[in-house]
């Protein structure tokens, strides 16, 4: 256990660590911002991963081609949001459910882009490092966020604009009503799946965008082993922030941190702590924060309840 | 102008009718909702529309803020023939209906719950600027920063009113409004809707099944049977009877149908006896004492409520929707456990929320929403009268459904149900037969106590009266009978003894033969 | 509130449609439902063949192989069959859950616990073979419902939803296998008998093996009759038990089963740890049955079967005896991966088919609900 303290320790004091910690926290939070807003509306979307991991594929694919990063990234968000109108469609305009449809597509999409890389080898590369004057000037936190690859500030925009979508436009409130109670909403004339399904395609454009991200903040070349379930991760950190737009932050930084654990502790010479229970550190953390407090929190009315008109 | 319009313009014979029906109809399947129907909202007028539950008032009015399109004829809106797909359309052409059942967010505040299915820009201010004027306007006091679950059934009915108002609407419909007011609400409700008709020159359409109310509050009446049109008639100087009549097809002579419409009849001398008072002596079947029940949120739901019911006799248990009666008739189905307090079943303890417990010990209920507790929709017709004692018809834990279809086709000869055998899915029989399936079930346990939460709720006259006579029998029988009601008129015309519930307590009670009308609606307005 | 009401306000008029509308299915639109259902998967297929050609490859030969590998070829559904019957265990179990109203998709995980579990203690215990075989299953048995077990307990004490306790606790399952994989007092094989950096758990003994069958020259473990067995036996207690009946009942109206003496919690987590049973036991038979590497655990042994029994499940609804075909045609998209070599294209492509296949057989029954409901609420604006 001292060796764990040093290991902590040590990790505090390193900058690559707060480097890595980030990175990994905006491609959660690149999916955790569209799912929120999706789980707003009362939808679970199990395929964020696909969602994700289709981003990046066409996002490596985008770039092979172009060379242009700006153009992988709108690559990415295709893919997503192809994903996702897949997902919103089955589920929001025909009455499948929405796990069994979220479950397929990541096995579908898994397989599908692991048989398309075994033929197509598309490259790509991490993009530069872009230094903000002044806000990286800090110690540990000022490089963590503000001496990133570029590509990783497209999050800074994003974050006040979902807030203001979700709390400030009409879109916004209509999507939460929907949410709570879509009988209700829809009685008052809303178009409930159609919003639903809405809040689904943003999620897939948003989660394309977060696996893009990744490819080139991060990865540098497409595997298929890329996302590796960060999808599922984000999910858990929009439940475990209690479907509030900072919770959902501070969960993806939370898990942001334990994953550069998993990268920090073997390159500081560290043995004793097994991966594996890093790896599994997030799940855990918010299992543990779902049972202490579920009975707290208040979750979306109608979280993961289809509406059909005339059924319950 | 088709003849039956023609002789309803009398009052404003120059304006066109602010909204006209036109020989509209709708059918679904082989059941004609609305056969022809012709009728018309003035402005500066409130026109009742009447009718027993399915006679296709509320069908009528779907279509006329767009939930539903007439198959024929048409909706004429200031003269000019529409066409109103949804209800946002129709609220582009100023029309706007208060739902029976509240069609408001909880978790949002009052302003949020006004401005949904608006369009264009959400402007906070604008809105709460919105709702303060119209609230002064009409009396409606609320803050529009309140959470709607914080408010009462009262208050809520205002958020719905306000957003109906909101962006001043001409025609009105109000869908059933005062199944869940409480006496006084009820009034308030309809002198600032005689308001909203004199000061803005409105067009209102007051739909109900309660004639009296409709009496009370309108200034022309339609009467509907079977999707038809059947009366229409200037309020003043209308008589009851005759409005009964119209609204049933016969005589209405049966005390309990005078109070299916709503009828308050206190002078005691209807056509049914009523009762001697059953000697409480001896042991209660059913005693509840001290019972409390605290909600997830923290709300208090029963607070020290306490109870008795002896055999043979009818208790009413009167009060306005929310003062507990759902926890009371949760209690008694084991679907939630007391925090304090006890239930006790012919002087023996009873554990409650825990499963099966309630009905073992003999406590039968025809719950409040049979949807929710009383039944499985997708199970057939047997399976839900075997749902609490499938061993009956099981050997070595196997279910023998020969047997079990077989006993239950006896059921259904007996009860009258209505179905196609007992292989019938449950949700294809209509809520009356599918109510009849929950007492048949019920009654064949041989109970001690018969708890029926608003057991009539959303039946129609016939429906009404057979529920209404089974529990009689029951009580006959010796079964003590808890009869959980909103509706005052039904509890006058069926109890023994009368309790009031307020706040999760009974606040108090009085014998049906020296029942004081102006007493009980104080207490159920919450004096004590 | 307003939900209660939408029933009541509509009453009358949905009631008679519905009955009208239940007539009609009765009546003759099977053959409607035949060519949904055709050329749903028709157009499944053509798509994977188009992404087969669009790589370069082959359709006709993919396809081919596929069907070569899983039953033409000798001996190939002996194979089949072995794969299957953990597929099957899977969906059984899925298909309890599914009764009570749960949803559990944490099957991989929850089958990875069990094949840890039976490794342990099929390694470790002594005696004589077939006893300890029969004990490592049942070890197999008890891992797979304590993981289960937990996301059950903690959706009916906690409140937190099992989809997501189930789910996550998959990934958890597989790294803790990990974990012990590199642990030689767990179940990392002795450094003896193994290339020095592979992660494997010491392979089973030739007698606590599961034995196995040859039929018309196809060879199968016994666990596979074992495992329609157990299909029968789910069968009978699902569809014609009292216990299957008020298992229905929770899943179909938790209040009015709890009324009717149904205790939610009990039935719920009585339900979830069967459903983690059967995963669990799927683990133990396929470290034990040979048709899964060679009797021994590797890191990431679950090789999928878990998602493959759960989406066998949801593909035949809930139904037992659907099951059985279902889980086949799964076994045969992974057997028939083992002549893809030849033609060049990447064994991914099965997942692809499969994946396909699944979401292509999710919208018939979709689009009759959907028609059947408009036909219910016919001219009402439906925006469904």
């Amino acid at each position: 256990m001292g060796n764990f303290f040093h290991a902590v320790g040590d990790i505090a004091t390193n900058t690559s660590a707060y480097r890595n910690a980030i990175i990994v926290a905006v491609v959660l939070l690149f999916a955790a911002s569209g799912e929120l807003i999706a789980e707003k509306a009362g939808t679970i979307n199990i395929s964020l991963e696909a969602m994700m991991l289709a981003g990046a594929f066409s996002a490596a694919i985008g770039v092979d081609i172009t060379h242009s990063v700006w153009i992988g990234l709108v690559c990415a968000c295709v893919a997503g949001f192809l994903v996702a109108a897949v997902q919103a469609n089955m589920s929001h305009r025909l009455p499948a459910d929405q796990f069994v449809v979220g479950l397929v597509l990541n096995v579908l999409v898994l397989g599908l882009v692991g048989f398309l890389t075994s033929s197509i080898k598309p490259k790509s590369a991490v993009v530069r490092r872009v230094k903000i004057p002044l806000l990286s000037r800090p110690p540990l936190l000022g490089p963590a966020l503000f001496d990133q690859p570029w590509v990783l500030y497209l999050v800074y925009p994003l974050i006040p604009l979902v807030w203001f979508l979700i709390y400030r436009t009409r879109w916004g409130l209509e999507v939460r009503a929907v949410g709570e109670d879509p009988n209700a909403s829809d009685v008052s004339g809303l178009h409930v799946n159609k919003l639903r399904r809405q809040t689904i395609y943003l999620t897939g454009l948003l989660a394309g965008l977060g696996g893009g991200y990744f490819l080139f903040a991060r990865a540098g070349k497409f595997e298929d082993s890329l996302i590796g379930g960060r999808g599922y991760i984000a999910i858990a950190a929009v439940i475990f922030g209690g479907w509030t737009l900072k919770g959902a932050i501070a969960g993806c930084v939370t898990f942001g941190l334990i994953g550069s654990f998993v990268l920090t502790i073997p390159s500081l010479g560290y043995q004793g702590i097994d991966p594996a229970f890093l790896a599994i550190a997030p799940n855990v953390v918010t299992i543990v924060a779902m049972a202490v407090f579920a009975k707290r929190v208040r979750q979306p009315g109608a979280l993961a309840r289809p509406f059909i008109r005339g059924l319950k | 102008m088709t003849p039956a319009a023609d002789h309803r313009a009398g009052g404003l014979p120059d304006s066109p009718p602010a909204a006209e029906f036109v020989e509209v109809s709708k059918r679904f399947g082989r059941v004609v909702a609305c056969d022809h129907v012709n009728l018309a909202l003035h402005r500066g007028r409130i026109h009742g529309v009447l009718g027993e539950n399915g006679a296709g008032k509320s069908t009528l009015m779907k279509m006329l803020i767009g939930l539903i399109l007439p198959d024929d004829g048409h909706i004429r809106i200031h003269g000019e023939p529409v066409k109103i797909v949804d209800p946002i359309e129709a609220a582009r052409m100023g029309i706007a209906m208060v739902h029976q059942h509240f069609s408001l967010v909880e978790p949002l505040t009052v302003w949020e719950n006004v401005a949904l299915g608006d369009t264009g820009r959400l402007d906070p201010a604008r809105i709460r600027r919105r709702v303060g004027e119209i609230s002064e306007q009409y009396g409606l006091e609320i803050d529009p920063d309140d959470r709607i679950f914080d408010l009462t059934a009262g208050m809520r009915q205002r958020v719905e009113i306000i957003k109906c108002l909101r962006r001043d609407p001409e025609i009105l419909v109000f869908d059933e409004p005062t199944s869940v007011l409480s006496p006084a609400e009820s009034e308030f409700l309809f002198a600032a809707l005689r308001r909203v008709v004199e000061d803005q020159g409105k067009a209102v359409a007051l739909v109900s099944h309660k004639l009296a109310e409709v009496i009370s509050a309108s200034d022309e009446i339609t009467i509907m049977r079977d999707g038809k049109v059947v009366d229409y008639r200037p309020t003043a100087g209308s008589d009851p009877a005759t409005l009964a009549r119209a609204m049933v097809g016969r005589d209405v002579v049966l005390r309990r149908e005078h109070a299916a419409f709503g009828v308050i009849d206190d002078s005691g001398d209807g056509a049914a006896p009523v009762k001697q008072p059953v000697a409480q002596q001896g042991q209660p079947v059913l005693r509840i004492t001290g019972a409390s029940v605290t909600g997830r949120d923290g709300r208090v739901l029963l607070d020290g409520l306490d109870l008795e019911v002896h055999a043979g006799e009818i208790v009413g248990v009167a009060g306005v929707e929310g003062n507990g009666q759902r926890t009371l008739g949760d209690v008694l189905s084991s679907l939630c456990p007391l925090a304090a307090g006890r239930v006790e079943v012919g002087g023996q303890q009873v554990a409650t929320g825990q499963a099966g417990a309630m009905a073992g010990a003999g406590i039968a209920i025809i719950p409040e929403d049979r949807h929710d507790s009383g039944c499985v929709l997708d199970f057939t017709v047997a399976e839900n009268i075997f749902i609490a004692d499938p061993q009956r018809v099981a050997r070595r834990g196997l279910m023998n459904r020969a047997q079990m279809n077989g006993m239950a086709s006896e059921l259904i000869e007996k009860f009258d149900i209505v179905c196609n055998g007992a292989r019938a899915p449950m949700w294809s029989l209509s809520g009356g037969n599918q109510q009849r399936v929950v007492l048949a079930r019920e009654l064949s346990h041989q109970p001690r106590v018969l708890v029926a939460a608003q057991p009539t709720r959303g039946l129609d006259v016939g429906a009404i009266e057979y529920m209404s006579s089974q529990l009689r029998a029951a009580a006959d029988n010796g079964v003590g009978v808890l009869l959980i009601s909103t509706e005052l008129e039904e509890i006058l015309d069926l109890a023994d003894r009368i309790i009031v519930i307020s706040n999760g307590r009974i606040v108090g009670g009085m014998r049906r033969d020296e029942v004081d009308i102006a007493e009980l609606g104080l207490m159920m307005g919450g004096a004590q | 509130m307003s939900d209660v009401g939408e029933h009541i306000v509509t009453e009358p008029e949905e009631d008679e449609v519905a009955s009208a509308a239940l007539q009609r299915s009765r009546f003759g639109i099977t053959g409607e439902v035949i060519a949904l259902y055709a050329i749903c998967v028709f157009v499944a297929l053509a798509i994977a063949a188009i992404c087969v050609a669009a790589t370069g490859g082959s359709w006709v030969n993919v396809y081919t192989a596929i069907l070569d590998g899983s039953i033409r070829k000798p001996g190939r559904w002996g194979l089949t069959l072995g794969v299957s019957a953990p597929i099957l265990l899977v969906a059984l179990g899925t298909v309890v859950n599914g009764r009570a109203g749960l949803v559990n998709i944490g099957q991989e995980g929850q089958l990875v616990m069990g094949s840890c579990f039976a490794s342990y203690v099929a390694v470790r215990l002594g005696g004589p073979g077939p006893m300890v075989l029969i004990i490592a299953m049942l070890c197999g048995i008890v891992g797979g419902a304590i993981w289960a077990g937990i996301a059950g307990a903690l959706r009916y004490y906690r409140n937190v939803p099992e989809v997501l306790s189930t789910l996550l606790m998959g990934t958890v399952a597989q790294n803790l296998m990990g974990w012990g994989l590199r642990k030689p007092w767990l179940l990392l094989a002795p450094a003896a008998g193994r290339a020095n950096r592979n992660q494997v758990s010491e392979p089973l003994n030739s007698h606590t093996r599961i034995p196995r069958v040859t039929w018309f020259g196809n060879e199968f473990p016994i666990s596979v009759l074992v495992a329609l067995v157990l299909c029968i036996g789910v069968w009978v207690v699902l569809d014609r038990s009292v216990i299957g009946f008020r298992l229905r009942m929770l899943g179909r109206n938790p209040k009015t089963a709890q009324r009717s003496g149904v205790a939610e919690r009990r039935y719920g987590i009585g339900a979830m740890l069967v459903s983690g049973a059967f995963a669990g036991l799927a683990g133990g038979i396929m470290l034990a049955g040979g048709d899964f590497g060679n009797y021994q655990l590797v890191a990431n042994f679950g090789a999928g079967i878990g998602f493959a029994g759960l989406l066998a499940a949801l593909v035949a609804r809930q139904r037992v005896i659907v099951l059985l075909f279902v889980a086949f045609l799964f076994g045969c998209m992974r057997t028939g991966t083992g002549f893809l070599t030849a033609t060049g294209v990447s064994g991914r492509v099965s997942d692809v088919v499969q994946g396909l296949l699944v979401l292509s057989l999710l919208l018939p029954p979709a689009i009759l609900y959907v028609r059947e409901r408009r036909r219910a609420l016919s001219a009402t604006s439906t925006r469904v």
